[in-house]
């Protein structure tokens, strides 16, 4: 957003203090950003301990237009347009001997430039954004409200509450809703929306001939059911969690055991756990009880907090692990509440009132968190054990084998020593490997049993791991000043971010970390950002864009809700509904809003070009996962099977180091969502497909439409592959005829049938081919097979088959 | 930005408006982006080279061997060294280590060049030294991803990424930024990546570090199962099974551009092909480059593409120099190691320059040179031949594209360890490419979650001493 649309979006919002400005003219947008960005952070460093608010040096003070004007002893300190005549210009340059300032030191050349351009366009001074309003006015910083349902014209168009929020701001506007979409559209885009695969045949037969009343919410019930949807859903979440199998940055090694973390938010997504609980897991299930299986589901999860990248090979360890804290910090606030927190490391937050202080009271919970074995190069990652009583007692039996037969060599080894010694003269030094001189059976006797130990050693029974977090040593840390770990400043208490803790914020006691009094305070139900988000988060999957268009930033900086009531409105049935988030899905799906078509209409186009205020639904490209799982889905060759792991390499072993050789295969036919997260090299046919860094949490991928992507479709092996196994299977099969190929084709690839016209030119495509291909190639069922996989090609890279409408 | 797009939508009657609707889809990627960034073709302020290619020589070539001439560390050849050393070093180091290459002075700026580099020492008068450079990090990955993109603990687009986001493309049939041969080691894929800018900005990789240059190709370019006769009929058919579609559907551009996109890798796959096909290149270019000596063909090859490429209008070309090792990273065996290495890039080096002038494109081709870091004036741990990293003080030279031939900026210290005299930061050495591109690093931002990001982050000054 234009940095002039959020001056207008903050004015709006009645951010500003009744005087905006400090006199003057009201300043550009560019004259805005110029000064916040180069001349207000300069002023406040050089200039306002001095002339500022606490002390008045020479009586001039220089944090507002009017002082500035006004100026001190020696007269104003600028003359707005005449910087040739400004004592402030004049001091900076450090011509005249009896004027220099800044004292400690001359300012950079840019340093001057900047001040004297700014004095040259009008000293233009805004207002201190963040200061001159209350912290809390911003709307996503209060709690969210009840709503009263808008009353509306058309009163036949909504099916629950949620279509009144629309269609009242529609009806605002004078538009009209698009009507609704056919079965056919419905019962795709539903598919790929709880499930991210097509819809079969059958599932669309079935869906066709149901003619009751709730024929959608039983498919909508059906997909929810479906374990597919926990692995659409989880792949959503991962998105948020920059979910990865390996640590990318400089040391890039396998976190083998991430796949635990990824199979732990399928199950939740199944199983419908609550959101609330859902994150406390995330943030400190290693705090919570449980019995044991639960304990250890609840140990995987804190995994969302291990699960960064991290500078492995900093030479810095205090960096390091500040590096790794301010990681923590960052994803947790982007993801669950939507505030950039990682920018108040070095300073107080530019825009949100978050402050230094407020970031080092999280960096103290995270501190007191144990993240790291060590942070010695290359740093080790903390794992929770998790085997079960089973796997425990194993390895207990297994280590106690260990221990006495080590024990018996040592007595072996005392034994022969001493009678060695006995043996030796008096006053004769013994050589310092006095296993040299024990008789020869017992040399060989010892080199038995320790080859004996060795290889038992080596298959001691694994305890299974889970990257994860555990509670360290308590501690508060310093305010590092300009988030330099040399510079550490006041200590700040741990606690949470002020402008959002509500009235009882929760106390940190020395005992514990405090993750766990962070994870209730989060989740409680009056929590102004955390529903809010999380809704929005599932609207933005559903619909394409969220409520809030920036659903990573609902801070000051971020778009403000296009339909704010209906945030509120969701946000209170979310917890309402114990956070459940399949009730979320139904609330949403079995509204009229979602189930409108994607028909265009030119008078809403021109109000609302963007869609905005959802006047239609929007034509959707699938995700690049969706897109492999669909080519997949539809060639006949997806292998259904769940979880588990398909990296190839051991858990911290090296997938690259300096070789750039990377033995990574993704030839699997399971899900995208098995395929490995590998950081500093994602799968291309991912990457190609907007796939987002899986280094950031990030829950608005962009698409983009480049011709690469078409290549992947025209040229690539593997897509060519699948077409040739799928038509040799439609070839194979004896009661097709041409014509019901053809069919099968579309009713596979698009969820329809043919029409008349396109039924015919499929077959005539098949034809040309043929006598392309029979020029060269003499095998007339080669030819054919070669044919039919041209024409399986075609309908595969066709815009039919990416997009959802 | 709109009114614009309503505009060309308007304007774009049917399909195959192909110009048109790619510049939908670019202005469509841009119009996420900052208000204040140059349209193509019109940059910030007059540009000086209206493209890079950028030698990457992976590891950290040492500056004391190459282009830092040193006296006092061949005097003092064995001694301790007496200054405070960095707080941070990478790991330990002992007593000065004097080059073992002769240095002598060359051209007519009687510039030192160390006898690893004799060939590129014919062609000092058009380099310009910066012997200054200092950087943040001084372990690879972190010292690779500082280089590349700015930042060595937060993924974000490459430099190559930005300058494409700023000027455009020059070739519509071709990325505007191609990396050969990249390291998929130390930030790999985030080197050349466009992180949240639009995803038309990412460096397309030929090959990567592990692959010879003869078999490094763009993914999917090529397809050995369809003869172009058969792809065209099935190009047809798409094209007209798309329209319908559109027409059942419902106006969307993106749509639209998706159409056109398959067009356009149509002429990719013939285009990018014609680019890496250097068999007609003459005999005498060929030896130019070193392409007849079998230690240097490899590298030779790679800048001989750098030069194809950049004639065809793309913006960034990266040649990374970088066997499945960490090339230049000596740490020990620095005489064997560094002689193999400079043997292998010197030709090639000294040929892309010198054809790059014989053809005029040195004047707005800006080459640039350099490791992510350099190396200690001390011997590494109790040995003789080896030096740690070294991210305090460093040499990168940059030629042709509006920068001063024969000019030294900046120095180090006595003993070459810190950047001591004009000191150039890794931020100001973006902030003065950029400008060479006539790009303002303060004014080329792009919004991301609510944040305007430069490549330069709150740094970066201009190095103007350098600019011709």
């Amino acid at each position: 957003m234009p940095l002039h649309r959020i001056l207008l979006a903050l004015a709006g919002l009645g951010c500003f203090a009744s005087r905006a400005w400090t006199g003057g003219p009201a300043p550009s947008a560019e004259q805005v950003r110029f000064f916040e960005t180069s001349i207000r952070p300069l002023l406040v460093e050089h200039c306002f301990k001095c002339h500022g608010a606490a002390r008045q040096k020479g009586d001039l003070r220089l944090d507002s237009r009017e002082h500035l004007l006004k100026g001190g002893l020696s007269g104003p300190a600028v003359t707005p347009g005449r910087p040739e005549k400004s004592l402030l210009i004049k001091a900076i340059h450090y011509r005249d001997q009896g004027l220099k300032m800044p004292p400690k030191g001359k300012l950079s050349y840019r340093q001057i430039a900047d001040l004297t351009r700014w004095v040259k366009s009008g000293a233009a001074f805004p207002a201190n954004v963040v200061t001159t309003k209350k912290p809390g006015d911003h709307w996503a910083f209060q709690p969210p409200r009840e709503p009263a349902v808008p009353a509306v014209k058309n009163a036949q168009w909504p099916r629950n509450a949620l279509d009144h929020f629309v269609l009242a701001q529609l009806e605002a506007k004078g538009l009209q809703p698009a009507p609704p979409a056919d079965k056919h559209t419905l019962i795709r885009r539903a598919t790929f929306d709880l499930t991210g695969l097509p819809p079969t045949p059958a599932e669309v037969d079935a869906f066709l001939a149901d003619t009751s009343a709730d024929a959608f919410a039983r498919v909508v019930d059906r997909l929810l059911a479906s374990t597919h949807y926990g692995e659409r859903w989880a792949r959503h979440w991962l998105d948020v969690a920059r979910y990865a199998d390996s640590n990318g940055l400089d040391e890039n090694v396998a976190f083998g055991n991430a796949w635990r973390y990824r199979d732990y938010v399928v199950t939740a997504f199944n199983r419908d756990k609550p959101y609330d609980q859902f994150l406390l897991e995330q943030l400190a299930g290693d705090l919570l009880p449980g019995d044991p299986s639960t304990r250890q589901e609840r140990l995987i999860a804190t995994g969302f907090l291990a699960l960064g990248p991290k500078v492995l090979a900093e030479g810095d360890e205090k960096k390091m692990e500040l590096d790794i804290i301010d990681e923590q910090i960052d994803t947790l606030g982007r993801a669950l509440i939507g505030m950039t927190l990682g920018c108040a490391r070095c300073h107080d937050h530019k825009f949100d009132p978050i402050s230094t202080r407020d970031y080092h009271g999280l960096a103290g919970i995270f501190t007191s968190t144990r993240t790291m074995e060590n942070f010695k190069r290359v740093a080790k990652w903390h794992e929770h054990a998790i085997g079960s009583e089973e796997d425990r007692a194993r390895k207990a039996k297994h280590d106690k084998i260990v221990a006495e037969r080590k024990t018996a060599i040592e007595q072996l080894i005392a034994k022969a020593s001493a009678k060695v010694k006995a043996e030796a003269k008096a006053g004769k030094t013994l050589p310092k490997d006095i296993e040299a001189l024990f008789a020869v059976e017992t040399k060989k006797e010892i080199k038995q049993l320790r080859d004996n130990l060795a290889a038992l050693e080596k298959s001691a029974p694994e305890i299974p791991t889970a990257m994860g977090v555990a509670d360290g040593k308590v501690t508060d840390v310093p305010i590092f000043l300009r988030g330099d770990h040399l510079k550490p400043g006041k200590l700040a208490r741990r606690q949470v971010p002020v402008v959002l803790a509500g009235e009882a914020p929760p106390a940190f006691d020395t005992k514990h970390s405090g993750r766990l009094e962070l994870a209730r305070w989060l989740v409680r139900p009056e929590h102004p950002l955390t529903a809010r988000v999380m809704v929005n988060r599932i609207w933005r999957w559903r619909f394409g864009q969220g409520i809030v268009p920036t659903p990573d930033n609902f801070g000051l900086l971020g778009e403000a809700p296009v339909n704010p009531p209906l945030l509120d409105w969701l946000a209170r049935r979310f917890i309402e509904d114990k956070w459940s988030m399949k009730a979320m899905h139904r609330r949403m799906m079995l509204s009229s809003t979602y189930q409108m078509s994607a028909t265009d209409d030119a008078r809403a186009a021109r109000v609302d070009p963007e869609n905005r205020l959802n006047w239609r639904a929007n034509v959707k490209r699938l995700e690049a996962e969706a897109i492999r799982d669909n080519l997949l889905a539809v060639t006949g060759t997806l292998d259904r099977s769940l979880g588990g792991s398909l990296l190839h390499v051991k858990n911290r072993d090296y997938l690259f180091d300096h070789t750039s050789k990377d033995t990574t295969k993704y030839d699997s036919r399971r899900r995208s969502l098995y395929l490995p997260v590998i950081r500093n090299n994602v799968y291309d046919v991912f990457q190609l497909f907007d796939f987002p860094d899986p280094a950031v949490a990030n829950g608005h991928r962009a698409t983009t439409t480049v011709a690469t992507q078409a290549l992947f479709f025209m040229n690539s092996d593997w897509v060519a592959q699948l077409c040739e196994e799928w038509a040799g299977k439609l070839l194979q099969d004896a009661k097709l005829d041409d014509a019901g190929r053809v069919e099968r084709i579309y009713r596979r690839a698009y969820a329809r049938r043919p029409t008349t016209q396109e039924a015919a030119a499929a077959q005539t495509l098949v034809g040309n081919v043929t006598a392309v291909l029979s020029r060269s190639e003499a095998n007339s069922d080669r030819c054919r097979r070669q044919a039919w996989a041209s024409l399986c090609q075609t309908v595969l890279a066709a815009n039919e088959f990416v997009y959802v409408q | 930005m709109l009114s614009r797009r309503q505009m060309l939508r308007s304007t774009a009657v049917g399909f195959g408006h192909l110009a048109l609707t790619s510049l939908l889809a670019e202005e469509t990627a841009r119009a996420q982006g900052s208000a204040d960034r140059p349209t193509p073709g019109a940059p910030h302020h007059p540009p000086r080279a209206r493209r890079v290619i950028f030698l990457f020589m992976k590891g950290g070539p040492s500056h004391v061997d190459t282009f830092d001439y040193k006296p006092l560390l061949q005097r003092d050849h064995g001694k301790s060294y007496p200054f405070p050393r960095p707080r941070v070093t990478f790991a330990s180091t002992g007593h000065l280590l004097g080059s073992p290459w002769r240095f002598q002075q060359h051209g007519g700026s009687g510039s030192w060049v160390s006898s690893l580099f004799p060939e590129v020492a014919r062609c000092v008068d058009d380099l310009c030294f910066i012997h200054s450079v200092h950087g943040t990090n001084a372990a690879h990955g972190g010292a690779l991803l500082k280089l590349h993109t700015g930042s060595d603990n937060f993924v974000r687009p490459s430099v190559g990424s930005w300058i494409n986001y700023g000027l455009g493309s020059e070739n519509r049939n071709l990325p505007g930024f191609i990396t050969l041969c990249p390291t998929l080691a130390h930030g790999g894929v985030n080197n050349w990546g466009s992180a949240f800018l639009p995803a038309m900005y990412q460096g397309t990789p030929l090959g990567n570090a592990s692959v010879p240059a003869d078999q490094a190709r763009v993914r999917y370019i090529r397809n050995e199962r369809r003869t172009a006769d058969v792809q065209r009929l099935q190009l047809d058919r798409l094209l007209e099974m798309n329209r319908q579609h559109q027409a059942r559907a419902t106006v969307e551009s993106s749509l639209e551009a998706r159409i056109d996109s398959f067009e356009l890798a149509f002429r990719m796959q013939r285009e990018m092909p014609a680019a890496e096909d250097i068999s007609g290149e003459t005999p005498a270019t060929r030896r130019l480059y070193g392409l007849d000596d079998p230690v240097t063909a490899n590298f030779g090859r790679q800048c001989l593409l750098a030069r194809r490429f950049a004639e065809r209008g793309v913006r960034f070309v990266q040649v990374t120099h970088s066997d499945s090792n960490v090339q230049w990273d000596q740490h020990g065996d620095l005489r064997r190691g560094h002689a193999k290495n400079a043997r292998e890039v010197d030709r090639p080096i000294a040929g892309l320059l010198r054809d790059l002038k014989a053809r005029g494109l040195l004047d707005d081709t800006l080459v640039w040179w350099g490791g992510e870091f350099g190396r200690t004036p001390t011997v590494e741990g109790g040995g003789n031949d080896g030096r740690d990293h070294n991210p305090e003080g460093f040499t990168m030279w940059l030629a042709g594209g509006g920068v001063r031939g024969g000019h030294h900026h900046g120095a180090t210290d006595d003993y070459g360890w810190h950047a001591a005299h004009d000191k150039v930061h890794i931020h100001d050495l973006h902030a003065t490419i950029l400008h060479l591109l006539g790009l303002d690093h303060e004014r080329l931002t792009y919004r991301y979650a609510g944040r305007d990001f430069r490549l330069t982050d709150v740094h970066g000054e201009v190095a103007h001493a350098i600019l011709r």
